[in-house]
C-alpha cells in the first residue's frame, strides 16, 4: 500500500506536483456562466509523475515531530497534495495510530497565517539579500572564533541536524548552541543523575506490568509517548489480559491517566513527596512521615499492592515533581525489580532546558551575543519570565528567526525567515525511543520558505547541499557495505530506520535519595502543565487543535483556571466566574472552573495560551502562564493571590452537562472484574431480542457495524480529529460553539457515573440505527437506510428541516446553520490553502443542510469497488474509519457483523457488550462495551468502613 | 362542552337601533361607501404602525434569506426555535374562523352571524402566515416545493411517513378550503355594497367581485346549500388540521412528544387560542365601527363561557401529560416533566399554566364575563400563554431529551423576536386593508338574525 | 338603473374561473419539459475546446484504443485526460509545424497545462466510478455514444439522475461481455434479454442495492 516517493526538490514531477497545487484553485472549481450552466475546466499534467493515478490516495512514510521527537506516519497524498495523516504500524512511536497533534499537522500546513517570505523589520526582501547578509557577519563571527555566535533551538533529535550543528561549533570553537523545550523533562533526568550518577532516558514497560503507581505521572496524557504507552497500557486492559493491570494514581489535577485508573488519590504536589516516602516506609518496614488517615490508607495499600508483584509493579514519576522524586522511584522500581529500562537520551543536549536557557540569558546580559540564530523556537514567549529574555533578545545586533510563523520572538528579531513545515522538508527524527525515521515532503514548499538544515548550511558558509543530500550523507556515513540506494528506498518505505532504537543502557543499583517530608504548604499554589489541545503553544494557530474539546472540562476556544470545590467555597468564587491571579507583578485573568476531583489548596491553569502573534485562529485566545514561571521552579508556583471579579463569562463548551441524575449505570456501565466474573451484565445487552412490531430487516450483503470499548477509550481525542480531517468538517469558531453549536461528527462524551469513581469517556459517533429515528420524519428523503445497513444522509437533498436531529435521542448529526465551509468560514479559513486541505471523496457541505458520521462511507466505497472490480467480497479489515486508524489503544473495530470471522461479530459476543438505549429499539450499528474496572477489595473494603 | 347550550327563547343578539334591515346596511356599509363622511384617523394611526412592522419582518426575511436560518438561536440541540412556536401559534388562531362560522352555525348558535365574518377573515390570514413559518425555518427555503409531489428529472419523491408532508397539505388544502368559505358567503354582501354604492368604481369593483349575485331564490337556494355542505366539511377539516400539526411532534419518539393525547389537545388549543383572538378583534371592531347595536356585551359572554370550557380542557390535558409520563416510566419522560417544572425554562412553564389554566378561571363569575374588558385582558394573557405553551412544547423536549450529554439551552436572539412581533404587525396590515375593503359584519345573515328574532 | 357589464363579462368571469383550475397543471407540465430539454441537460451541445481535438480522427481513422490516453479508465474513478506529453509521443514526428497544434507544443515549451472543457459535467455531490463500470460490464459507448464519429466531442446522453437510475435499475440492456467493452460500434444483439441476464450473474452484479443513494452520494 505505502509507496516510495523520492525526489530531490529540482526533478520535473516535482515541479509538476507544484503546478497541481497551484492550479487546484482553478482546476476543478465551478465557476459560473451566463448561460446558466456552470463551466468546469479539465486540468492535466503537463508530464505525470510517474506512479500517479489522477484522484487515487497514495501514501507516503514520514515522520512528524512533537517536542523534538518523531512519530511515524503514512500520509494521504492525492493528486501532490497531503490531505490526512494515519498512524505507521512501524514505528514505535506511532504504531499504526496517531495523537491530535500528528492528525493536525495538515491544518498547520494549509495554515494561511504561515510566514510566506524572508523579512526584515521593516520589508519583504529575497534569501539571497538574506545569505549575503548572514554572509558578511559569519565573517566578523570567523575572526573571532563564533565568540558572539549563539544557536537557539527546542529539542533536536535529528541525526542530521546535530551533525551540522556539531559541524558548525567545530567551525566556531566559541559559538555556542543552546536547546530547551518549555515542556521540560529536565527533573526527570537530574533524576537520573541523583540516582544513576548518569544523564538517562527511563522507558517503562506498561505491558509486562500488573500493578502501576502513577505519582503525578500522565503516560496516557498528551506528549512524544502517548501513543506507545497508551497502547501499552490497552493490551493490560482487556477482558482477556492477564493479568489485568491496576493503577493507581495520585495527582494533583485531573489527567487522563488519572481518569482511567482503578483508584485515585488526589493530593497537594507537595505532599505528594510525602506520599512516596510512605509508600517506602510501608514497603521497607520503616516508620512514614505523619499523613492524612486516608491518603496513609491509600499509601499502605498501594505498597502492599506493588510489593505483591515484584518485577510486575511499576512507580512513574511525573515531570512536574522535583529531581529527587524521580530519583526515588528509580530506587523503589529498583527494589521491585521493575519492568522499565534505561538509554541514554536521543537529544543532544548536555545542559538541560532551564541551564541551557539561563547561560543564554547571561550571556545576553554580558553583551557577548552579537550573531543569534534561533531556530523554530519562540524563546520570547514560552521561557520563563524571571529571565526576562523578551526584552534582551530585541537588543542582539543580529538576529535571526526560522519559523512557522512570525511569531512573538521574529518580532524581536532584524531577520524573520519563514521555515518548511515537516510535510515540506527533508529531514530525520529519533523518536523516544531512539529510533530513527526518515522525514520526506509530500509536497514542495508552498511558500518561499527554507529548512534548519538550509539555515545551518548557510551559516557554515559553504555552498549548502539540499537537505536531502545532507539527510542521504548522514546514513550513508553510518551504512558499512551494502547497496545503500536499495537500503535507502526501503527505509523511506518503511518510515523507521530499520534496528536503530537505541541501545539499552545496562545500570548500576541506583542511590536512594535523601528525601525530606515537605511541609504542607499554607497559601494557594499555582500548578503549571502542557495543554492537551496547543501543547506549550505551538499549536495555537491550530483551528483543529482550538476545536478539539478539552478531554475533562469540553472547554473549546481557550482554558480556565481550575479550583476544587472546596477552595472556591472558601474563597467564594463560582464556576466560569472570571478571576485574577497573580504572583508578585505577574497576573492571570481568567475565568474560573470548578473541578470535583482537584486536589485542595493548589489551582492549576494550562501554558500554551494568550498567544499575540500567533495569527489570526490563535490570537488573544486564552491567557498566558509563562509570565508566573520562574526558572527555579517551572510547574508550581506557591502562595499565589487569588481576587474574584464577579463577573460569569459564557464559556465555550462541547458539553455542557455532566451530571447524570443518577442514570449513569444505564448509559455508561461500570462492571469490575468481580461483576463481570459473577455474571453481570450492562442492561440494553441483549437489546436485540426485544419484542417489536416492525418487520425484521434481513441485511444480506455486507452489515456494516462498529464496536467501541470504552474501557480502552482514554479520552485522548485523536478520534475525533481524524473524523475533522477525513470528513471535511469545518471550525465553525468560538462565537458559533457559544451559542451551543458544534460540527464534530464524532463526540467524545465525558461521564461521571458517580461521585467517588474517576470519570469515563465514551466516543459518540452517529449509530446507524436500523430502525432510525430520523428517517421516517424526513418529508424529502434526505435521511435513507441503504442497503448494508448505513444511515446514509443525501446532504443534495436535504431542504434543512431537522426533524431528524429532533427526533435523534442521540443527537449524533450536525446542521449547517451558516456556510461554516461554504462561504462563511470562520477567520482566514476561507483561504484557497485551506480548501487544499479537503478531502476530494468528501462532498463539502453548504449552508443549511444536515450532516453527520458517515462511517467513512469513502472508505467503504472505495474498499467495494477495489472489490468489485477484482471480483472479490471484501474482506475483513479492508475498511478501516479515520477514527478507528486514529484510536491509539485500538478501542474502536469496525467491520462486517454479517462476516461470522469478523473481529467485530466477537466482540458483539462479549459478556459486557451493550447498545446505548437499546430500549428504544433503534437497534443501533454502533455498540459498546462496558468500561471494565479492576479496584483493590482492600480499598473497598475501607470504603464501606 | 357549554357550546350544547341553547341561548334562552327571549334572548336577543341585537340592540334596538340595529333591529333594522336598512339600518344594518347603513351600520356596516356606510364606512365603506360614504368614506368622506367617515372618520379614519383611528384606522390611519392602526394602518402606520402595521405598516411599519410589516416593513421590519420584510427587513427580517431578507437578512434570513442572504445570511442562513443561524441567525436565530437555534442550536445543534435544539434544532428547532421560535419559528416553530410561532408556527403553531398562528395555525391555531387560524382555527377559531372556521369553527365559529361552522361549527356554531350546525349548532344552530344564532349569535354566530355578526361576528362570523371578521373572525373568518382572521382564520385566513393567519393561517397564511402560519405558512410561512415553516418555511423561513429551513436551511434551505429555496427548495421548499420538494414537498410537492412534481414529475422531476432526479424520480424523487416526498417522503410520505414524514409528518411534515401530512402538515403541508393540511395546510394549504385548510388555507384553499377558508378562501372558498369566507368568499363564498361574501358575495351576496358585495351584491348589496354594488346596489349601494354611488360612484362607477366602487359599483363595478364590487359588481365584478359580487359574481351577477341577483339574490335570486335560486341564488339562494344554491348558496344555502353550499354553505351548509361547507360547514359539514369544515369541522373535520379543522380538527383534522390541527390533529396533524399535534403529529409533528407526536409522531417522533422524543419525551414530552411522543403522547397519543397530542392531536386533539393542539385541537383544543387552537380553539381556545383562535377564540381568545376573535375576543380581541370582536372588541376591536365593534369600537371601530360603532357596531355597538350588532355586537353586544352578550357575545362577550358566551365567547367567555367557551374560553373557560377550553381552559379546562387544557388544564386536564396537562395532567394528563404528566400522569402519562410517570406511568410510562421512560426516565426521559420522568426527568423531563421535572425539568418542565424546576429547569432552565420554569419561569416560562409556571407563566403558561398561570394563563392559561389559572386566569380563565376568572370567568366562572358573571360580572367578569359581561365586562368587555376584563374579557377582553384576559383573553390577551390567553394569547399569551398559548404562545408560551407552543415555545414550551419545542424548548423543554428538545434541550432535555434521551442523553446528559448533549442536554442544552435556548437563547433567542434578536431576530427571533423580531419575526414574532413584525409578524403580528403584518397580521394587523392585512386585516386592516381588509377592513377598508370589505363589509366587517355579514349583512345578510344580521338580517337573517333579527328576522328569526322578531318571528320567534 | 344601466347595466354594469356588457355580456362578455360572462365569458372573462367563466375563463378566469377554469383558469385558476387549470393553469397551475400546465405550469407545473412546461417546468418538467423544460428540465428534461437538452437546453437544461446540455445533451448534444458541442463545447469549443482549445485545440479542436477530433475523436473522429483519433478513434475513427487511425483506430487509436480508448486506454492510450484515457489511462486511468480501468483502475480509477477518473478515466484520465492524457498529459501533454501523451500528445507528443505523436506529435513531436506528425503535423508538427501545424497551427492547429500549436497550444500543445506551447503546453510543453512553457510547461503550462492545456485548459480542456469539461464536456461530461456531473454535479460535486456525484460520485461516479470509471473503473466499476468498464470492468462490470458497461462500455464506453453505453454513456459516450459513438465518438468515432465526433469531430468535436460532445455530450451524447442527458446525464440526469432520471437516466442514471434507469441503467441502476435494469443493467442488463446495457451489459456487454468483456471483451467488447472498448467497441464504440457495439450494439445490444436481439437476444439482448437473455445474455443480460447471464452477463449480470458472471459480473456478480445485485441489482438490489445499486439503487442505494449512497452508491454515488457521500
Amino acid at each position: 500500500m505505502s509507496q516510495v516517493k523520492q525526489h530531490p526538490p529540482a526533478s520535473p514531477s516535482a515541479l509538476n506536483r507544484r503546478a497541481a497545487l497551484k492550479l487546484l484553485g482553478s482546476g476543478l472549481a465551478l465557476t459560473l456562466s451566463s448561460c446558466g450552466r456552470p463551466h468546469e475546466e479539465i486540468v492535466p499534467y503537463v508530464e505525470m509523475p510517474e506512479g500517479l493515478v489522477p484522484g487515487v490516495p497514495m501514501k507516503f512514510a514520514t515522520t512528524l515531530a512533537l517536542a523534538g521527537y518523531g512519530r511515524g506516519a503514512l500520509a494521504i497524498s492525492v493528486d501532490g497534495r497531503p490531505i490526512k495523516i494515519e498512524g505507521n504500524p512501524r514505528h514505535p512511536a506511532s504504531l499504526g495510530a496517531t495523537d491530535v497533534f500528528a492528525e493536525a499537522e495538515i491544518m498547520s500546513l494549509y495554515d494561511p497565517d504561515r510566514a510566506k517570505a524572508p523579512r526584515t523589520k521593516d520589508d519583504v526582501v529575497t534569501w539571497d539579500a538574506f545569505a549575503q547578509a548572514l554572509f558578511a557577519q559569519m565573517q566578523q563571527e570567523k575572526a573571532r572564533h563564533g565568540a558572539g555566535l549563539r544557536i537557539v533551538t527546542g529539542r533536536i533529535t535529528s541525526p542530521t541536524l546535530l551533525r551540522q550543528i556539531n559541524a558548525l561549533l567545530t567551525q566556531y570553537p566559541e559559538a555556542r548552541w543552546y536547546s530547551y523545550e518549555p515542556i521540560s523533562d529536565d527533573a526527570a533526568f537530574d533524576g537520573s543523575m541523583l540516582a544513576y550518577g548518569r544523564r538517562l532516558a527511563a522507558l517503562p514497560r506498561l505491558a509486562d506490568a500488573a500493578v502501576v503507581l502513577s505519582l503525578d505521572a500522565d503516560p496516557l496524557g498528551a506528549g512524544p509517548r502517548q501513543i506507545a504507552d497508551a497502547r501499552a497500557f490497552s493490551q493490560r486492559r482487556t477482558r482477556q489480559a492477564q493479568p489485568f493491570l491496576r493503577l493507581y494514581t495520585v495527582e494533583p489535577e485531573w489527567t487522563l491517566t488519572g481518569a482511567n485508573s482503578d483508584h485515585r488519590l488526589a493530593l497537594h504536589p507537595d505532599l505528594i513527596r510525602n506520599f512516596a516516602l510512605a509508600v517506602t516506609a510501608q514497603m521497607q518496614g520503616e516508620n512514614a512521615p505523619d499523613l492524612p488517615d486516608p491518603v496513609a490508607h491509600f499509601a499502605k495499600i498501594c505498597a502492599d499492592d506493588l510489593k505483591a508483584n515484584k518485577s510486575k509493579a511499576l512507580v512513574l514519576v511525573g515531570r512536574r515533581q522535583p529531581p529527587e522524586l524521580h530519583a526515588l522511584g528509580h530506587w523503589l522500581n529498583a527494589q521491585l525489580n521493575a519492568p522499565v529500562d534505561f538509554i541514554a537520551p536521543a537529544d543532544g543536549n548536555p545542559l538541560g532546558d532551564a541551564q541551557a536557557l539561563q547561560t543564554l540569558s547571561r550571556d545576553l546580559d554580558d553583551g557577548r551575543v552579537e550573531t543569534l540564530a534561533i531556530v523554530g523556537a519562540n524563546p520570547v514567549y514560552d521561557t520563563p519570565a524571571d529571565l526576562g529574555l523578551a526584552h534582551k533578545i530585541g537588543k542582539v545586533a543580529f538576529s535571526v528567526h526560522l519559523g512557522l510563523h512570525e511569531n512573538e520572538t521574529a518580532d524581536q528579531c532584524s531577520w524573520r525567515l519563514p521555515m518548511s513545515h515537516t510535510l515540506e522538508s527533508w529531514s530525520d527524527l529519533r523518536a523516544f525511543d531512539g529510533t530513527a525515521s526518515i522525514v520526506q515532503p509530500l509536497i514542495l514548499p508552498l511558500y518561499d520558505s527554507r529548512q534548519a538544515h538550509d539555515l545551518l548550511g548557510l551559516m557554515a558558509g559553504t555552498i549548502a547541499p539540499s537537505a536531502y543530500d545532507l539527510v542521504r550523507q548522514t546514513w550513508q556515513a553510518q551504512r558499512s557495505g551494502g547497496d545503500f540506494d536499495t537500503w535507502w528506498k526501503q527505509t523511506l518505505h518503511d518510515g523507521v530506520v530499520a534496528n536503530s532504537a537505541a541501545a539499552r543502557v545496562a545500570t548500576g543499583a541506583p542511590k536512594r535519595p535523601d528525601v525530606k517530608p515537605a511541609q504542607a504548604a499554607r497559601g494557594l499554589s499555582l500548578l503549571l502543565g502542557a495543554d492537551p489541545s496547543v501543547w506549550d503553544g505551538r499549536f495555537a494557530n491550530n483551528a483543529w487543535l482550538q476545536e478539539c474539546p478539552h478531554p475533562f472540562t469540553k472547554e473549546v476556544w481557550g482554558h480556565g483556571i481550575y479550583l476544587s470545590p472546596g477552595d472556591a467555597r472558601r474563597l467564594n468564587i463560582a464556576d466560569r466566574e472570571t478571576i485574577e491571579v497573580w504572583h508578585d507583578s505577574a497576573s492571570l485573568r481568567a475565568p474560573a472552573r470548578v473541578r470535583e476531583g482537584q486536589a485542595d489548596g493548589v489551582i492549576a491553569v494550562e501554558l500554551g495560551y494568550g498567544r499575540t502573534r500567533a495569527g489570526a485562529i490563535g490570537n488573544g485566545i486564552g491567557v498566558n502562564a509563562y509570565p508566573l514561571r520562574t526558572t527555579a521552579s517551572p510547574w508550581l508556583i506557591s502562595d499565589v493571590s487569588l481576587r474574584g471579579t464577579g463577573e460569569i463569562r459564557n464559556v465555550p463548551l462541547l458539553q455542557h452537562n455532566f451530571d447524570l441524575e443518577g442514570d449513569g449505570k444505564d448509559l455508561y456501565p461500570v462492571l469490575t472484574l468481580a461483576e463481570l466474573a459473577q455474571g453481570k451484565q450492562p442492561p440494553d445487552h441483549d437489546y436485540e431480542n426485544r419484542p417489536t412490531l416492525y418487520a425484521k430487516v434481513n441485511y444480506d450483503s455486507y452489515a456494516w457495524a462498529m464496536v467501541i470499548d470504552t474501557s480502552l477509550c482514554i479520552g485522548c481525542n485523536a478520534c475525533v480529529v481524524a473524523c475533522q480531517a477525513e470528513n471535511n468538517v469545518p471550525v465553525i469558531g468560538p462565537e458559533e460553539v457559544a451559542m451551543g453549536r458544534d460540527m464534530h461528527w464524532l463526540r467524545v462524551d465525558r461521564y461521571v457515573p458517580d461521585p467517588e469513581r474517576p470519570p469515563g469517556f465514551q466516543p459518540v459517533p452517529c449509530m446507524h440505527c436500523e430502525q432510525a429515528p430520523c428517517e421516517p420524519v424526513c418529508p424529502v428523503a434526505a435521511s435513507v437506510h441503504d442497503g448494508e445497513g448505513l444511515n446514509a444522509q443525501v446532504y443534495n437533498r436535504c431542504i434543512g428541516t431537522r426533524f431528524c436531529q429532533s427526533n435523534c435521542p442521540y443527537k449524533v448529526r450536525r446542521f449547517n446553520w451558516f456556510g461554516y465551509a461554504d462561504g462563511q468560514e470562520y477567520a482566514d479559513l476561507g483561504a484557497d490553502s485551506v480548501r487544499a486541505s479537503h478531502n476530494p471523496d468528501v462532498t463539502v457541505r453548504g449552508r443549511g443542510v444536515m450532516e453527520k458520521c458517515t462511517y467513512c462511507i469513502q472508505r467503504i466505497n472505495r474498499a467495494r469497488h477495489h472489490a468489485e472490480i477484482v471480483d472479490q467480497p471484501i474482506p475483513d479489515g479492508a475498511v478501516v474509519t479515520a477514527c478507528q486508524a486514529a484510536c491509539p489503544t485500538r478501542a474502536i473495530t469496525f467491520g462486517n457483523r454479517n462476516s461470522k470471522a469478523s473481529a467485530i461479530t466477537a466482540l458483539r459476543r462479549e459478556p459486557h457488550h451493550y447498545a446505548l438505549l437499546g430500549h428504544l429499539g433503534t437497534r443501533p450499528r454502533t455498540t459498546y462495551l462496558a468500561r471494565l474496572r479492576n479496584p483493590n477489595p482492600a480499598m473497598q473494603e475501607k470504603a464501606q468502613a | 362542552m357549554s357550546l350544547q347550550a341553547e341561548p334562552p327563547e327571549i334572548e336577543r343578539w341585537t340592540e334596538p337601533p340595529g333591529r333594522s334591515y336598512l339600518a344594518i346596511s347603513e351600520l356596516v356599509a356606510a364606512p365603506l361607501l360614504e368614506r368622506r363622511q367617515w372618520r379614519w384617523r383611528a384606522w390611519w394611526i392602526a394602518f402606520g404602525i402595521a405598516s411599519g412592522l410589516t416593513l421590519i419582518m420584510a427587513i427580517c426575511m431578507s437578512w434570513l434569506f442572504a445570511t442562513g436560518v443561524g441567525i436565530f438561536g437555534n442550536n445543534t440541540t435544539i434544532v428547532w426555535g421560535l419559528p416553530i412556536a410561532d408556527y403553531v401559534w398562528w395555525i391555531g388562531i387560524g382555527n377559531a374562523g372556521t369553527l365559529i362560522s361552522s361549527m356554531l352555525l350546525l349548532m344552530r348558535q344564532r349569535w354566530r352571524a355578526s361576528i362570523n365574518r371578521f373572525a373568518e377573515a382572521m382564520t385566513l390570514f393567519a393561517a397564511t402566515i402560519a405558512g410561512l413559518f415553516p418555511i423561513m425555518h429551513l436551511g434551505r427555503p429555496e427548495y421548499f416545493y420538494w414537498l410537492l409531489p412534481y414529475p422531476n428529472t432526479m424520480v424523487v419523491w416526498p417522503q410520505w411517513r414524514s409528518a411534515l408532508i401530512w402538515d403541508f397539505w393540511a395546510i394549504s388544502s385548510y388555507i384553499l378550503f377558508s378562501i372558498l368559505f369566507w368568499y363564498v358567503g361574501l358575495i351576496p354582501d358585495l351584491a348589496t355594497l354594488r346596489d349601494r354604492a354611488k360612484t362607477a368604481f366602487p359599483r363595478s369593483f364590487y359588481g365584478a367581485l359580487a359574481l351577477g349575485w341577483r339574490g335570486s331564490a335560486r341564488h339562494w337556494y344554491f348558496y344555502e346549500h353550499y354553505h351548509l355542505t361547507m360547514a359539514c366539511l369544515a369541522v373535520p377539516l379543522v380538527v383534522s388540521l390541527h390533529s396533524v400539526v399535534g403529529m409533528d411532534f407526536a409522531a417522533s419518539l422524543m419525551p414530552g412528544w411522543q403522547e397519543s393525547i397530542f392531536p386533539p389537545y393542539f385541537v383544543v388549543g387552537a380553539m381556545y387560542s383562535g377564540f381568545a383572538m376573535v375576543v380581541l378583534l370582536t372588541a376591536l371592531v365593534r369600537w371601530g365601527f360603532n357596531l355597538q347595536p350588532l355586537i353586544t356585551a352578550e357575545h362577550f359572554n358566551v365567547m367567555a363561557k367557551i374560553m373557560l370550557a377550553a381552559s379546562i380542557i387544557m388544564g386536564l390535558s396537562y395532567l394528563t401529560e404528566w400522569f402519562a409520563a410517570w406511568y410510562h416510566g421512560e426516565r426521559a419522560e420522568r426527568w423531563l416533566v421535572g425539568f418542565e417544572f424546576t429547569g432552565g425554562y420554569a419561569p416560562v412553564y409556571w407563566c403558561m399554566l398561570l394563563f392559561n389554566c389559572i386566569v380563565p378561571q376568572l370567568f366562572w363569575f358573571v360580572r367578569i364575563r359581561c365586562s368587555i374588558v376584563a374579557v377582553v385582558v384576559i383573553a390577551i394573557l390567553i394569547n399569551v400563554g398559548m404562545w408560551l405553551e407552543r415555545i414550551e412544547i419545542v424548548w423543554n423536549t428538545l434541550s432535555h431529551d434521551f442523553l446528559p450529554s448533549m442536554w442544552r439551552i435556548f437563547i433567542p436572539t434578536f431576530w427571533d423576536w423580531a419575526l414574532l412581533f413584525s409578524s403580528l404587525g403584518f397580521f394587523g396590515f392585512l386585516y386592516l386593508l381588509l377592513a377598508r375593503i370589505f363589509p366587517m359584519v355579514s349583512m345578510h345573515e344580521t338580517r337573517r338574525l333579527i328576522y328569526e328574532e322578531s318571528h320567534q | 338603473m344601466p347595466q354594469l357589464f356588457s355580456p362578455v363579462a360572462n365569458t372573462i368571469a367563466r375563463v378566469v374561473l377554469i383558469a385558476t383550475l387549470v393553469v397551475p397543471f400546465l405550469a407545473l407540465g412546461a417546468g418538467y419539459a423544460l428540465m428534461r430539454s437538452e437546453y437544461i441537460t446540455g445533451r448534444s451541445i458541442t463545447t469549443e475546446q482549445p485545440v479542436p481535438f477530433s475523436h473522429a480522427h483519433h478513434v475513427g481513422q487511425d483506430g487509436i484504443d480508448c486506454r492510450y490516453c484515457h489511462t486511468s479508465v480501468e483502475k480509477a474513478a477518473f478515466a484520465g485526460i492524457p498529459p501533454t506529453h501523451t500528445c507528443m509521443t505523436c506529435h513531436s514526428q506528425l503535423f508538427t509545424n501545424v497551427a492547429m497544434l500549436a497550444p500543445i507544443r506551447q503546453s510543453l515549451a512553457e510547461h503550462k497545462p492545456i485548459h480542456w472543457n469539461r464536456v461530461y459535467r456531473l454535479p460535486d455531490y456525484v460520485y461516479f466510478d470509471h473503473s466499476v463500470h468498464v470492468n462490470n460490464g458497461i462500455g464506453c459507448s453505453t454513456c459516450h455514444g459513438e465518438v468515432q464519429t465526433m469531430p468535436l466531442i460532445r455530450q451524447a446522453v442527458p446525464l440526469t439522475m432520471h437516466w442514471c437510475l434507469d441503467c441502476h435499475r435494469d443493467p442488463t440492456r446495457y451489459l456487454r461481455p468483456k471483451d467488447q467493452i472498448f467497441n464504440m460500434s457495439w450494439s445490444p444483439p436481439p437476444d439482448q434479454a437473455e445474455r443480460g441476464k447471464r452477463l449480470l450473474i458472471e459480473y456478480h452484479i445485485d441489482t438490489e442495492h445499486l439503487t442505494d443513494c449512497s452508491r454515488c452520494h457521500r
